[in-house]
């Protein structure tokens, strides 16, 4: 009979700082993966390593920047918001609809003052997500379901609005935010940038924030604890229906039109942004540090791709295959977190 | 070691026989030099306390264990299983406590499971129910094959997998704690069918703390006490009293710490009434509950495993919503809509089960002050004053490690339960509710953690301790009453108990 005793004395591979290099290794593999993409293009491409298209690629990422602020917070408690890219292009109708158009915009709209339009579109998106809220905690609908629902209905809402038609016109705040430039810097990369810094701010030096890595990485404990799980999920499905609305109605003003099917390619940037920067989609890991290189990432890859020759469609299977890169090192690190914890 | 008596006809070749059974679990002894026979048309009961030996057994008999020193043999023959599926194809078959049961399946599906009949192909449907009625029958349970498994009751759930286990051949079943969910009707039921399984030739193991259901099913009993075997006898001639006597070993062995002497409860009960229960229920789980947790007593709540103090804790958490009766704090009507009302009106709980209760990712004092945060600040977190607060609490609790910034994953269990605890220390609540606290833990690490509980009732804390083991109960409580299947049978207060009176009760 053989002895079962042996098995257990696993050697403990690698020192200190291996353990300390595989604890960080979400955080590595992505800033890792940048700074080959920006070697990579900076040598391929002359005309990628410029201050001009450091700039552009900041705008181009800002608005899948803002919804992956509120993404982040859902991905955290280890739930997901499908319903982003759908309510943001609804939010951004919202404002259109209830702004003056021009004669020639063939739309039932109610133009009203500037704030009221915009203070309505706040509402309307907040309204959504506390709908996604209720819909996750009360009546106990994963929330993957339940997004994908309100992500037909924000299509929804939008297909109702505009009936096929395109609105142009927003309130003057709102097209300024969403194109306007102070100083040669573009105010969407300003309006990112705050979104960023607030939604750090919150994860890491609030009570709130405590309780959302809390919630993600143990909700039973969490629960245990005494703290309110449902509040907290309730809580970060409006915070995500909110940064999308934001982001709406900056990209209506960006792009210059407000229309249906606008958003449809930023939800898989937006997941993506939050996964491919490193943060755990079985939550409790990662932060806003993590979504911005992501972003980063994502921005660089399909900025840095229109730099190089490639064929064009190759680059939508690139951006595949990246992904699923992320996603391997993303389920690969929760196995050893899950190891260490056990072994 | 002597076996005293086995009155079963000798004559009757063994069909089961394990000589010198040994088994050790990292050095620690489960099962010494173990000694057992089952003959055919034999129901034979086993019993013991938690951890003497008897699930150990059966998990080698059932080729759950494979690495084991000793002899089996069956029907004469020698056998080593290397799996559970050997096992099942030597014809030996389980039925655990918890069911493993298809709840959407039919039936049927279920009597089947894993091997329907076909034909060409398909799942041939008509045999398959006629098939089922004829076997549910032939074992004197009539169900509609039909009938969906889920909406069925326990008791009938149960012996439909009894069923399933005894149409897959076996030839062997064993039964661990088959009683515990079971209402008096439905037990009776059950040992109807026993005993046309009996009838058939058939061998049954019973594995139950509910001593009097042992001695009203078995022929043969046989007593476990610290991995050995004590005693194999026929049931007709003993009593419960006699077994207990043997399952807890009167004045042997372990003095210290057996409890197998009186002990004297030290019931306050003019103190001031914290937490009150009222007529408290939950659908299946208990009911008509009422208690009274008194500030400076620590009530113990006894119980075997699945008689539902589980649920009545959470229900006083707010965990489970409670389906009748009412709750009142220190006079005042509480209703808990969540855990966090719970923790507001100043009750805590400790689950039985560490991993819901800490987050093994997490630092030492994220860990502690997760259920405080708002009172050390309500928007910003003050990360300096929670290490503080940690640290005073690592101090005292004497936690290693002491830095508060280490994993909570490399502490050991016993320092993962005082960090548990301490959770709930910085500001004391009214009413601390422990489930199974110092279950799995040694002996440095128990102390400690009884001497932190009897430190918070010198505060004035209500305290609720609930657990499966006497011994847990009998060390910390000043009142004690026994839960048996979903209700409140006995209640010890200011008098000498013993383990041996509490077994009785339960």
């Amino acid at each position: 009979m053989t002895t079962s005793s042996d098995v257990k004395a696993e050697p403990k591979s690698g020192s200190r700082l291996g353990s300390f290099l595989r604890g960080q290794m979400r955080n590595i593999a992505p800033f890792a993966t940048l700074i080959v993409l920006l070697v990579f293009f900076g040598v391929a491409s002359p005309s990628f390593a410029t201050l001009d298209n450091a700039a552009n690629i900041l705008v181009q990422i800002s608005v899948a920047g803002v919804i992956a602020v509120g993404l982040t917070f859902v991905i955290l408690c280890a739930e997901i918001d499908l319903s982003v890219a759908a309510i943001a292009n609804a939010t951004g109708i919202v404002v259109a609809y209830f702004t003056l158009q021009e004669s020639y915009v063939n739309i039932a709209n109610v133009p009203l003052p500037a704030v009221a339009a915009i203070v309505l579109a706040l509402l309307s998106c907040a309204f959504l997500g506390l709908v996604n809220a209720v819909g996750l905690t009360v009546v106990g609908i994963p929330s993957f379901i339940m997004t994908l629902a309100m992500m037909q209905i924000g299509a929804g809402i939008c297909a109702l609005l505009v009936r096929g038609q395109i609105a142009y016109a927003v309130p003057g705040f709102v097209a300024a935010m969403g194109a306007g430039s102070i100083e040669g810097i573009p105010w969407i990369i300003i309006v990112l940038a705050v979104f960023l810094i607030v939604g750090h701010v919150v994860l890491t030096y609030t009570r709130f924030g405590r309780y959302v890595y809390m919630v993600g990485g143990n909700r039973e404990a969490a629960e245990y604890s005494g703290v309110n799980v449902k509040l907290v999920l309730g809580a970060v499905m409006v915070i995500s229906a909110v940064c999308s609305g934001v982001a709406g109605m900056l990209g209506v003003a960006h792009f210059g039109s407000a229309q249906q099917n606008e958003f449809d390619g930023y939800l898989l940037d937006a997941i993506a942004a939050v996964v491919v920067g490193g943060t755990s989609l079985f939550g409790g890991r990662g932060g806003i540090g993590n979504t911005i290189i992501g972003l980063l990432i994502l921005g660089v890859l399909n900025n840095g791709l229109d730099h190089v020759e490639i064929d064009s469609f190759l680059k939508i299977l690139i951006r595949g295959l990246i992904l699923l890169g992320a996603l391997i090192i993303n389920v690969y690190v929760q196995a050893v977190r899950e190891n260490e914890r056990t072994g | 070691m002597p076996v005293e008596s086995v009155t079963v006809p000798a004559r009757v070749p063994a069909r089961l026989v394990m000589q010198g059974i040994s088994k050790s679990f990292g050095g620690v002894a489960a099962l010494r030099d173990v000694d057992f026979t089952l003959r055919p048309g034999e129901i034979h009961g086993l019993v013991g306390e938690n951890g003497a030996g008897k699930s150990t057994l059966m998990k080698i008999i059932a080729g759950v264990h494979t690495q084991y020193q000793g002899r089996m043999t069956i029907e004469g023959h020698d056998v080593h299983f290397r799996s559970a599926r050997d096992a099942l194809a030597a014809g030996i078959g389980m039925v655990h406590q918890e069911l493993s049961i298809v709840p959407d399946l039919t039936v049927a599906e279920n009597v089947y499971l894993g091997k329907q009949p076909t034909r060409g192909g398909v799942v041939d449907w008509r045999a398959m129910f006629a098939g089922a009625r004829e076997h549910l029958a032939s074992l004197g349970i009539d169900v509609d094959p039909r009938a969906r498994m889920g909406s069925l009751a326990i008791g009938l759930q149960q012996l439909i997998e009894l069923a399933r286990v005894l149409f897959s051949g076996a030839r062997i079943v064993i039964l661990d704690e088959p009683t515990s969910a079971l209402s008096p009707p439905e037990v009776h039921r059950l040992f109807e069918v026993l005993r046309g399984v009996r009838e058939s030739g058939r061998s049954i193991v019973f594995i139950s703390h509910f001593l009097d259901d042992i001695l009203a099913i078995s022929d043969t009993v046989t007593i476990f006490r610290n991995g050995r075997r004590i005693v194999t006898e026929a049931a007709a001639g003993i009593d419960k009293g006699w077994v207990i006597e043997r399952m807890i070993g009167r004045g042997h062995e372990d003095l210290e710490g057996s409890y197998t002497g009186d002990v004297t409860l030290h019931s306050k009960p003019a103190a001031p009434v914290v937490l009150a229960l009222y007529g408290l229920g939950l659908r299946r789980a208990f009911a008509d509950v009422s208690l009274e947790v008194r500030a400076g007593e620590v009530l113990g709540v006894y119980g075997f495993m699945g008689c539902g103090q589980i649920e009545l804790a959470r229900a006083m958490f707010g965990k489970v919503r409670p389906t009748e009766g009412r709750l009142e704090m220190e006079g005042r009507p509480l209703r808990l809509r969540n855990t966090a009302a719970a923790r507001r009106a100043g009750v805590a709980f400790v689950p039985e089960s560490r991993r819901s209760m800490l987050f093994y990712g997490e630092p030492i004092y994220k860990n502690m002050s997760i259920s405080v945060l708002d009172r050390i600040g309500r928007l910003w977190l003050r990360p300096a004053r929670e290490r503080d607060i940690a640290r005073r609490h690592a101090e005292s609790l004497s936690i290693r490690p002491s830095r508060v910034e280490t994993l909570l994953q490399s502490l050991s269990g016993g320092n993962q339960q005082k960090v548990a605890l301490a959770k709930w220390l910085t500001w004391p609540p009214k009413v601390l509710v422990l489930s199974e606290p110092t279950r799995g833990m040694d002996v440095g690490a128990k102390e400690d953690v009884v001497r932190i509980i009897r430190g918070l009732r010198e505060q004035g804390l209500g305290i609720v301790v609930m657990s499966t083991e006497p011994e847990t109960v009998l060390s910390l409580a000043d009142r004690i009453v026994v839960m048996r299947k979903g209700q409140i049978v006995r209640e010890f207060a200011g008098e000498a108990v013993s383990k041996d009176r509490l077994l009785e009760a339960a």
